[in-house]
């Protein structure tokens, strides 16, 4: 891999994704019928790769690869990759990877704009213990959202197969809709959590003279995710918020997080620097 | 010498006349030696099922005189003195064969692809070799039969899903449960069904039974043959907290179950799935409820339905079975034409 340049290794890990997305098409279109080893295998070949490309880039910044858009969203896919594959391995949990390769690939796709990775300065701007903490936990807590997306759009599948379409859901290798809801509740948890710490460890971190925490977009923006996640968790556990509305709320939080994640640290003077 | 084959079954007689030419298991080594003590097989097999009963031999006569031998000795051995015409089916080398390989994956069966008949046909060839009644052609015709019901068993989805009510009951336990140990089952109504329905969740591991019935003696009769326990007709609704599957067959006129008295047990479970099975004709269960988060309700047509689509699909699946059997078949004729 020594000849290969770390954006190199996330194409190819992106071209990975791509035909997983392709072959999850197919195993849509069959129903799920089979318990799929191929796509895990696409997935983790993708995920390698990746993980290849993020070990270089932080290599040469002698830190943790977080520093512009383009770093951050890689490790923001690769946390969604690294949870899917660990996840997979669960009973009947392979098919997660045929609804995490879209978002995979697309994601990738864009992130491999070069607008979105600058070259760097001599040094690394975005290094301490602390930078590292707050901004390997914040996009790990993306990585679980999305996961929990996955989960919750496997969830909404396999509810309405069993409620419309029953025979396709028994001939289905998917989880039991008991697990889905649980494994979808515990993913948004554990998101949730991530999140928390990365927003605390962000409010320690040193500013610019006149720059306040809270007014900054990407922080705004931040605590309205926070609370959107746990107003969806309150309500779900405590409120009598249905697993359909749940499911939704998942899969809708996560799509506007996706969609405005970019925005925001270009409006943010703090994530600029 | 080659294998015939002669019998009737299922697809060619009704129950009645099967059951005047059924052989007593302990009668058919007897049966047998008179087949080849007759000379009109060397070899002899019989398999005697409620669906069929069938005579596998090997004979050194020419099949038709073969058949007519075979077909005299059935009517004299069962003293049958009634008409016989089509019932009764014969088949010589290669259909004969085909014919066994059939029978042993269960496409000759009533229900496409059940196993019970591998065992079966497993259990007459075992009791015919124990006995010395086989030899070389039929052991090998028999051990290559079993080997093509391992193959498409493995190879197809012949006997894939659930042809059944009960089953299909089960199957979808399975899909809305990670595992059904942690889950108690209430029978409403103690019919036959649900019942029936009730011991197939339990052997596949549901972690109890509770029962309830207007008649409280036929509830505690059925609860304690299932193991469980008995709650008052009127107080069943109190068990919605505990139990995540619930079998209705009361002979209620109307529905005992809506989405009124539903919803708020709903709420008390905390978004754990509620299975519910409507096995009464009318239905004890407003299908509405359907619409309440975390209920699965089916009832018998959806039942009934699932178990036609898989039916189909194994039919669907009849052609690639059949293709294998050609090939096995030649491969076994090609290998008993070199032989010595």
């Amino acid at each position: 891999m020594a000849w290969f340049t770390d954006r190199q290794c996330f194409l190819l890990a992106v071209v990975f994704y791509g035909l997983s997305t392709v072959y999850s098409v197919f195993l849509w279109r069959k129903g799920f019928r089979r318990d799929e080893w191929l796509n895990y295998l696409l997935i983790a070949g993708g995920v390698a790769l990746h993980t290849v490309a993020m070990f270089k880039r932080g290599m040469t910044l002698h830190s943790c690869p977080v520093n512009n858009l383009y770093e951050a969203t890689t490790f923001l896919l690769w946390a969604l990759g690294v949870a899917c594959l660990v996840y997979s391995l669960l009973p009947r949990f392979k098919f997660l990877a045929a609804f995490s390769a879209p978002v995979l690939f697309t994601v990738g796709i864009f992130a491999l704009m070069p607008s979105l990775d600058p070259p760097h300065g001599p040094k690394p701007e975005f290094s301490g213990a602390l930078r590292s903490l707050h901004a390997a936990t914040s996009l790990q807590s993306y990585g679980a959202f999305g996961l929990a997306a996955v989960a919750a759009g496997m969830f909404l599948m396999q509810r309405h197969d069993l409620k419309v379409h029953k025979l396709r859901a028994l001939l289905s290798l998917l989880p039991s809709i008991q697990r889905l809801g649980l494994i979808t509740f515990r993913l948004v948890a554990v998101g949730f959590v991530l999140l928390t710490i990365g927003l605390i460890a962000g409010a320690q971190l040193p500013r610019p003279a006149g720059d306040r925490y809270i007014s900054d977009p990407k922080v705004l923006w931040s605590a309205l995710i926070w609370l959107a996640y746990l107003e969806s968790l309150v309500a779900y556990k405590f409120f009598g918020r249905t697993s359909r509305r749940f499911a939704g709320m998942v899969i809708v939080l996560f799509v506007f997080l996706l969609l405005t994640f970019w925005i925001t640290n270009l409006y943010s003077a703090m994530h600029q620097q | 010498m080659s294998v015939v084959v002669i019998g009737l079954s299922h697809r060619s007689a009704p129950v009645e006349l099967r059951e005047r030419f059924a052989f007593a298991g302990d009668k058919i080594p007897l049966a047998l030696q008179e087949l080849r003590t007759a000379g009109i097989a060397t070899e002899a097999t019989i398999l005697s099922t409620c669906n069929r009963v069938e005579i596998y031999a090997v004979t050194p006569l020419a099949a038709d005189a073969a058949f007519a031998e075979l077909k005299k000795f059935l009517i004299v051995h069962h003293a049958y003195d009634g008409e016989l015409g089509d019932e009764l089916y014969t088949m010589a080398e290669p259909h004969s064969l085909h014919h066994l390989f059939k029978v042993a994956a269960g496409l000759d069966s009533m229900v496409i692809g059940e196993t019970e008949i591998f065992g079966q046909l497993k259990q007459a060839y075992d009791l015919a070799f124990t006995h010395k009644h086989t030899g070389a052609r039929l052991n090998k015709a028999f051990q290559r039969a079993f080997n093509v019901a391992k193959h498409i068993r493995t190879e197809t989805n012949i006997q894939r899903g659930s042809v059944s009510v009960m089953s299909a009951a089960v199957e979808l336990a399975e899909k809305l449960f990670s595992s059904l140990g942690e889950h108690e089952v209430l029978v409403i109504g103690a019919g036959e069904t649900s019942e029936k329905t009730a011991r197939a969740l339990l052997s596949r591991g549901a972690g109890g039974v509770i029962v309830t019935n207007r008649s409280p003696e036929r509830a505690t009769a059925l609860a304690t043959e299932l193991g469980g326990r008995t709650v008052p007709f009127e107080h069943w609704p109190e068990e919605f907290d505990k139990i995540d599957i619930a079998i209705s067959s009361t002979a209620a006129p109307h529905h005992i179950l809506d989405r009124a008295t539903l919803e708020p047990l709903m709420k008390r479970r905390k978004h754990r799935p509620l299975l519910l099975i409507d096995i009464a004709v009318p239905r004890d269960i407003a299908p509405d409820v359907s619409d309440l988060d975390n209920v699965y309700l089916y009832n018998v047509d959806d039942l009934q339905s699932i178990a036609s689509d898989y039916l189909k699909l194994r039919q669907e699946e009849v052609a690639r079975c059949e293709k294998i059997i050609a090939e096995k078949v030649a491969a076994l004729q090609e290998a008993n034409q070199f032989r010595p």
